[in-house]
């Protein structure tokens, strides 16, 4: 069969009346059955403007039961409530519709086809199950048009209508004295009703005025004239012409007029909803998206809006998976996408949430909890990618340590090896070498070890890195106290400033930066070279310079000399420890602390390395 | 001058033998012990002059043996520590000890930080409780509230002189941040601390003549600062 890899799609159409709740019932029983997807649909049409309190209540009784089912609510508006069926229908890929029928049939030959039937002829594809309806009430209907309206509006109506049919009259009359023909005056009042009917709310104004001015026209023009009879037959027909020319064009304004404020009321949707989503698309975080909705819920409902903060309130409403309300009124609507909670706003209404509110701020919301869940998702893939940045950093890491652990490890303990069994057929001079290499290479791992430990302590975050505020000058003395035992051959010289420089900085990775330009100056520069340090402030930043009068950096050395495991002549082979993790570590610490590091030339020759760290002023308390 | 008694406490064999066989070396005596409660043990019954204590020990922490021994000694502790963050020197120093040293450590070094000690400990037993503070060219004359170098009155601001005073009464102790601020500001904030610095950099341009080498004052960094017994 076909149809079984197709994932089926329950419709259910809710409407007001008191059997929907069984239709929805057996819809969700079948949607459960066929193991598919639940959707419930109401079409708003102009009637429903009309609508009893009553009903209005039963309507949202019904939704509510919808969504305790599964189902996801849905509305639409349209005047034609079958095609508005059909279109959905084939948007959202809709199998299967359930919907119910009423078995009284609308007596008359201006009856209309049945929706089932229009929805039939509309989408031939679509299987319908109709539960019939037993308990509706035909005369409805007429209830409905009178009844909604009140006292004021009918009586500003009547006063409209009023006027504008002794306008009419005095027209009618300003023509008849003239000589113009009845026709003409058939027409001022057609005109007339038509203005009724736009200018008035009330439904009734529009169908008495009708008849009066049928009424009107019979009194003051036809012979003979102040009665309501007539001498000729034929005005019979004209005045039942004239009564439905009055009907016809009072229903096509008054249709006109619902349409507009429908559309309107559509425009208003589309723009808040849009609104809403230029707003997500610009939120930075989760705390922006909360705001959101709750602004767009303040502006469409214009009451009260909080974000619900309460624990109890928020593990109430994902296990309700619906809105709720509490003792005091107050209003929670949950943000929830597929089963997650990611809010909710509490909503202190002084007025009822009708329907279209009701539906724009479900869509609102949705939009919001939809942008949660984007938020959340990229934040979630960002902090992975982080993470494996960071396992792919340190795998290279522990490879490159491995390697460098291995060749001074083997020289002390070879050595030791050596001075243990023939201690005594080495002369005093070779065993002084020897003594001293296994300093040396001690030394070396002890510098290893100090970077590695910076390396632990630049931790998992960029900037999670404790700062305080240093004086300078500290710090340079105190890298400078720990390089000066190795600089056996070579000079290293601090200029001093006379200003106290403090900058925000970690003391110990900095002076782990300092050693380690020191110590690549050091390495790099024979012997004899001098090393001076300076520091100096900017208007908002500190500079740290560390300068050499070596051979300097080759030019085109210098893009790449601060990348992790770089050594200079692009061998990470056996030659000589040269870790590539100095300089790649000093540029990391940096950035970590909001600054950069540089390398320029020193004149006549050298190298010059220069980081910056941001200055901090301070407050002296006395 | 004789030579003091020194207590090494260190559970790791090569470490202790480096220590003991330096100290050795140097004509100092030693008793030695592997674990906190015998170090306590040791300490109360030997009563050393100077103890160098381990902090990674194998039953008890060390600066729990640091707090043990100052409920009835003021004997001077320097700390060996192998964790090298600052905050565990800082605790141990809080807790009560003088000094520290970080491993690796040099013999040099070692050697270094004991003649301090040394030198802190004949001092204190000379001039037990004067009213005027000698230490080289720097005198402190505590009941005028003056402080001279080689003579000449320094001025000092109130908040210099404090810390001077402060570091004096201590001297040869490694003092944290945290327990400067306290004793001079009575809280340890952040602004304070910074304050601290700019504090001991001009109290240093004072009474130092090569500020970058300094004399009498040495700044650890990320921990403290302490002044220094000179000869």
């Amino acid at each position: 069969m076909k149809r079984t890899d197709k994932k089926e799609h329950i419709l259910v159409c809710l409407s007001s009346a008191p059997s929907n709740s069984k239709i929805i019932e057996t819809a969700a029983k079948m949607a459960a059955a066929f193991g598919g997807e639940f959707t419930a649909l109401y079409v708003q049409t102009p009637a429903c403007e009309r609508m009893l309190d009553e009903d209005k209540e039963r309507l949202e009784v019904n939704v509510r039961y919808a969504e305790e089912l599964g189902a996801t609510v849905a509305t639409v508006s349209g005047d034609n409530v079958a095609l508005q069926i059909a279109e959905f229908s084939r948007l959202s890929s809709i199998t299967k519709v359930v919907m119910g029928r009423s078995v009284v049939h609308k007596k008359g030959f201006l009856k209309k086809p049945m929706l089932t039937e229009q929805l039939i002829e509309l989408a031939p594809d679509l299987d319908i199950y109709i539960i019939p309806d037993t308990s509706v009430k035909p005369k409805r209907q007429r209830e409905r048009l009178f009844s909604k309206t009140s006292v004021l509006t009918v009586l500003k109506g009547l006063l409209i209508s009023v006027l504008m049919l002794a306008v009419a009259s005095l027209i009618s009359l300003g023509f008849c004295y003239m000589g113009f023909t009845d026709a003409n005056v058939i027409t001022v009042y057609i005109l007339a009703i038509l203005g009724i009917s736009i200018l008035s709310e009330s439904r009734l104004c529009w169908v008495l005025s009708s008849v009066a001015g049928v009424l009107l026209f019979n009194f003051l023009f036809i012979a003979p004239q102040f009665s309501f009879s007539s001498y000729k037959d034929g005005y019979i027909v004209t005045l039942i012409v004239m009564l439905t020319a009055s009907f016809v064009t009072g229903s096509v304004a008054l249709r006109i007029k619902n349409h507009a404020r429908q559309s309107a009321k559509a425009s208003y949707r589309t723009k808040l909803l849009l609104d809403t989503n230029q707003m997500l698309a610009k939120a930075k975080d989760a705390r922006e998206i909360f705001d959101i909705a709750v602004n767009q819920t303040q502006k469409l409902l214009s009451c009260d809006v909080t974000l619900c903060e309460d624990e109890k309130k928020l593990s109430e409403l994902s296990s309700a998976g619906r809105n709720i309300s509490d003792e005091a009124g107050k209003l929670y609507y949950p943000l929830y996408t597929n089963d997650t909670l990611y809010g909710a706003v509490a909503v202190t209404a002084d007025k009822k949430i009708d329907a279209f509110e009701n539906s724009i701020l479900l869509s609102i919301l949705g939009e919001c909890a939809l942008a949660l869940e984007n938020e959340r998702n990229a934040r979630e893939k960002e902090a992975s990618a982080i993470l494996a940045e960071q396992e792919k950093l340190r795998a290279n890491l522990l490879r490159a340590i491995s390697h460098d652990l291995r060749t001074p490890l083997t020289s002390i303990s070879g050595n030791a090896d050596n001075l243990l069994a023939n201690d005594e057929i080495f002369d005093p001079e070779v065993r002084r070498q020897i003594y001293r290499d296994i300093r040396d290479d001690s030394e070396w791992l002890t510098r290893l070890v100090e970077n590695l430990l910076s390396v632990s302590r630049m931790g998992e975050g960029k900037s999670e890195i404790e700062t305080t505020a240093e004086l300078v000058s500290d710090v340079v003395d105190e890298a400078v106290a720990r390089t000066e035992r190795n600089a056996e051959g070579h000079k290293i010289r601090v200029e001093q400033s006379d200003a106290i420089l403090l900058a925000k900085m970690n003391a110990r990775l900095i002076v782990q930066v300092l050693i380690n330009l020191i110590d690549n100056a050091l390495k790099y520069t024979p012997d004899g070279s001098e090393i001076v340090i300076e520091y100096y402030g900017g208007e908002d930043k500190i500079f740290i310079s560390v300068t050499d009068n070596g051979k300097g950096v080759p030019d085109e050395m210098k893009p790449r000399i601060f990348d992790m495991f770089y050594t200079g002549a692009g061998n990470i082979a056996d030659s000589r420890r040269s870790l590539g993790l100095g300089l790649a570590l000093c540029k990391s610490i940096v950035n970590a602390h909001g600054g950069e590091i540089y390398v320029t030339d020193n004149l006549p020759s050298g190298a010059r390395f220069t980081f910056t760290l941001p200055r901090e002023e301070v407050n002296i308390c006395e | 001058m004789n030579k003091p008694m020194i207590l090494v406490v260190e559970d790791d064999t090569p470490v202790r033998n480096l220590i003991t066989m330096t100290l050795k070396a140097h004509d100092y005596k030693y008793i030695s012990a592997q674990n906190g409660n015998n170090a306590i043990m040791e300490a109360s019954s030997h009563n050393p002059d100077i103890v160098l204590l381990d902090l990674g020990l194998p039953d008890v922490d060390g600066v729990e043996v640091i707090e043990r021994i100052r409920t009835w000694s003021d004997m001077p502790i320097i700390v060996i520590s192998a964790r090298s963050e600052d905050k565990d020197k800082i605790e141990a120093l809080d807790a009560g000890a003088d000094d520290y040293l970080t491993k690796p450590f040099s013999v040099d070094e070692l050697l270094a930080r004991l003649r301090v000690t040394q030198r802190r400990l004949a001092s204190t037993r000379s001039e037990s409780a004067g009213s005027v503070f000698l230490n080289g060219e720097l005198s402190i004359d505590y009941a005028a509230g003056c402080a001279y170098i080689s003579g000449e009155e320094l001025h000092l601001t109130p908040i210099e002189y404090k810390i001077l005073c402060l570091l004096s009464a201590n001297v040869g102790k490694v003092l944290t941040h945290t327990f400067i601020t306290q004793k001079i500001w009575g809280v340890a904030w952040e602004n304070n601390v910074a304050s601290l610095r700019v504090f001991m950099a001009t109290l240093r341009k004072k009474i130092e003549s090569a500020p970058n080498s300094p004399q009498y004052i040495q700044t650890h960094v990320g921990v403290g600062y302490r002044m220094i017994k000179v000869e």
